[in-house]
């Protein structure tokens, strides 16, 4: 799990004073993340999927910090548990992306002539169709589901990796080390693999962060309009759409899984921008 | 190069990307393993009369290989014949029809209130007095990237329509109407121009001619507002004539929560009915609008400013739509 991996070495190599309020925060939530992932159990007693008919549709309470649901579900509950979905999916998109990306970026920027016209050509088709729409055609190929969504996402992004990883690939291949290695006796795959590709990776990296981030977002837009998870599944823009009906009675409904959205896509970009400063 | 023979290069590239989004998107929602088409015209639950479904199957060939198929289609789309709902058997160009207005009013609204967000954002974020009020409005972007738009949507009609009744959830108001949704619209679309304005006007403001103006005693208002202001905002330019594809993708949510029916309502029932011409035409539509606007922005660039020759202007220069959350 990404989020795992970012949220572990800042707090041990380095001096905690250097960490400003709003980054305390930014960890804090990530950090809960992680713990809504790997152990839902320890942030709340309730079934996400268990009604209550004697407690349907109460406001915030002590019993129910965020309140129930139309069938009386406790919505901490399926906020917490839903989590893992949400960044199960995201997660995938992102994998997508990145993996298409990277080999179709780093294949156009080395080969170059043909290959790099048709692979940029694609690119600059995929960035004509906005990320939403274009995810929104591979929904209508593939059929709804959680991980169809996810599917799409990541098809989607896949030219914005790739046009990243060529343009890296391009000014690495330039440097005079590459042509050294050429000249040392590398074959064009090894140099490709063992230098080019280390070292045009730490900017693709970085636009990994943001691309979970958009991921996130682009998940739960599919699921509000009802081509993501299927209902009773607690996915957080599904809890959305679910509780748009009652957004007059119980606007907490809508406005905290909404606010749990932004809340971790603000918190794992300001996390994992300082890790990019400060860690690596 | 002359500049006769930039435009043409330009335009046919334009016209190259157009064609090449319109075979994807064809393959991805024709080239699919059974019969999709037939499949979805002969559902059982698709609630198509009898006298509908067997024109339909004529039209759409379904007999011919896909390669045919495809020459159709293609051949059809030049002579504006977009094909048929698969689910009201409406000709797609007169579906598009009824939506486009209701739709193009709403973008227009919203990018006007995108572009009057992303300048109050950026002229306070970069002039206000205040450095904490600045570096607060500084991080409103990335706050408005990271807010799903459903999320503000209610929240504005909660507020607005329902806790102090301004504007009517139901009852068509006329322009009033449009304000929540084109409102929601352009917090969803106007961060990334935010973000690169803020960025210009900076190094603007860092510029040696801005030295030389205050030398020359002009006052610090007028530097801010004519000077760095217009030298700081053409690469936000660029992004604010990108972003129309952007509204009209977001226009699918918004016009969901509002319930206003363009053609972004009419997505997302054609995503859901999976009514795949009409999906295809949308998408083509909103490509080519992207492709017409961005080769538009390229051609009117040198006027703009004049510091960029068409030498420059005419080395492929790829679309930027990289937008920054932290």
């Amino acid at each position: 799990m990404t989020t795992a991996d970012l949220a572990v070495p800042t707090t041990t190599r380095f001096r905690l004073r250097q960490i400003s309020v709003v980054e305390w925060l930014a960890l804090v939530v990530v950090a809960l993340l992680v713990v809504a992932v790997i152990a839902p159990g320890l942030l709340t007693s309730y079934d996400p999927l268990a009604p209550d008919p004697a407690a349907i549709l109460q406001s915030p309470s002590a019993a129910h910090p965020f309140g129930t649901d139309y069938l009386g579900r406790d919505l901490l509950s399926r906020v917490v548990h839903g989590t893992v979905r949400t960044m199960v999916g995201s997660a995938v998109a992102v994998v997508i992306g990145l993996g298409l990306g990277t080999v179709l970026g780093l294949v156009a920027a080395y080969f170059g002539g043909l290959v790099d016209a048709v692979i940029s050509r694609i690119v600059d088709v995929l960035l004509s169709i906005p990320g939403l729409l274009l995810s929104m055609v591979v929904v209508v190929a593939l059929g709804f589901g959680a991980l169809n969504a996810a599917i799409a996402v990541g098809v989607s992004s896949v030219a914005v990796f790739t046009r990243l990883m060529r343009s890296e690939t391009l000014t690495v291949t330039g440097l005079p080390f590459v042509e050294a290695s050429h000249h040392l006796g590398g074959t064009r795959r090894q140099v490709l693999i063992r230098h080019v590709f280390p070292n045009s990776y730490s900017a693709v990296l970085s636009l990994t962060a943001l691309q979970f981030g958009l991921a996130i977002l682009w998940i739960s837009s599919l699921s509000f309009l009802g081509y993501g998870a299927p209902p009773p599944e607690p996915e957080w823009g599904l809890l959305v759409a679910e509780g748009r009906e009652y957004v007059v009675s119980s606007p907490w409904l809508v406005v905290i899984p909404g606010l749990a959205i932004t809340v971790s896509v603000l918190s794992i970009s300001r996390v994992s921008q300082f890790v990019k400063e400060r860690v690596l | 190069m002359s500049r006769r023979a930039f435009v043409a290069r330009r335009i046919a590239q334009a016209v190259l990307v157009i064609w090449l989004s319109y075979t994807l998107v064809f393959a991805v929602l024709f080239v699919l393993p059974g019969n999709p088409i037939r499949d979805k015209i002969t559902n059982p639950l698709n609630p198509l009369p009898e006298s509908v479904v067997r024109p339909l199957i004529e039209y759409y060939d379904l007999d011919l290989t896909l390669v045919e198929q495809y020459l159709v289609t293609l051949g059809r789309t030049f002579t504006g014949d977009l094909g048929y709902s698969l689910v009201s058997g409406i000709p797609v160009t007169e579906l598009l029809a009824q939506g486009l207005s209701e739709t193009l009013a709403l973008a227009a609204l919203a990018l006007l209130f995108s572009v009057l967000l992303a300048l109050g954002i950026a002229l306070t974020a970069v002039f206000f007095p205040v450095a904490a009020v600045r570096s607060v409005v500084r991080a409103l972007p990335a706050v408005f990237l990271s807010t799903p738009s459903f999320l503000v949507g209610f929240v504005l009609l909660v507020v607005f329509s329902f806790q102090l009744g301004w504007v009517s959830s139901i009852r068509d108001q006329g322009l009033v109407s449009y304000v929540l949704p084109a409102l929601t619209l352009a917090i969803a679309v106007n961060a990334p121009i935010a973000q690169v304005l803020i960025q210009g006007l900076s190094r603007a403001r860092g510029e040696p001619f801005v030295t030389v103006l205050k030398a020359k005693g002009v006052p610090p208002a007028t530097i801010a507002g004519r000077h760095i202001l217009k030298n700081g905002s053409i690469p936000a330019l660029t992004l604010t004539a990108l972003t129309v594809g952007d509204l009209l993708a977001g226009a699918t949510i918004v016009e969901t929560i509002f319930n206003r029916t363009g053609i972004g309502l009419i997505t997302e029932q054609a995503v859901r009915e999976q009514d795949t011409p009409v999906v295809m035409a949308i998408v083509v539509l909103v490509s080519t609008l992207f492709v017409v606007i961005n080769l538009f922005t390229d051609l009117v660039y040198p006027v703009i400013d004049p510091r960029i020759s068409l030498r420059a202007a005419a080395a492929p220069r790829r679309v930027r739509r990289r937008v920054a959350i932290g």
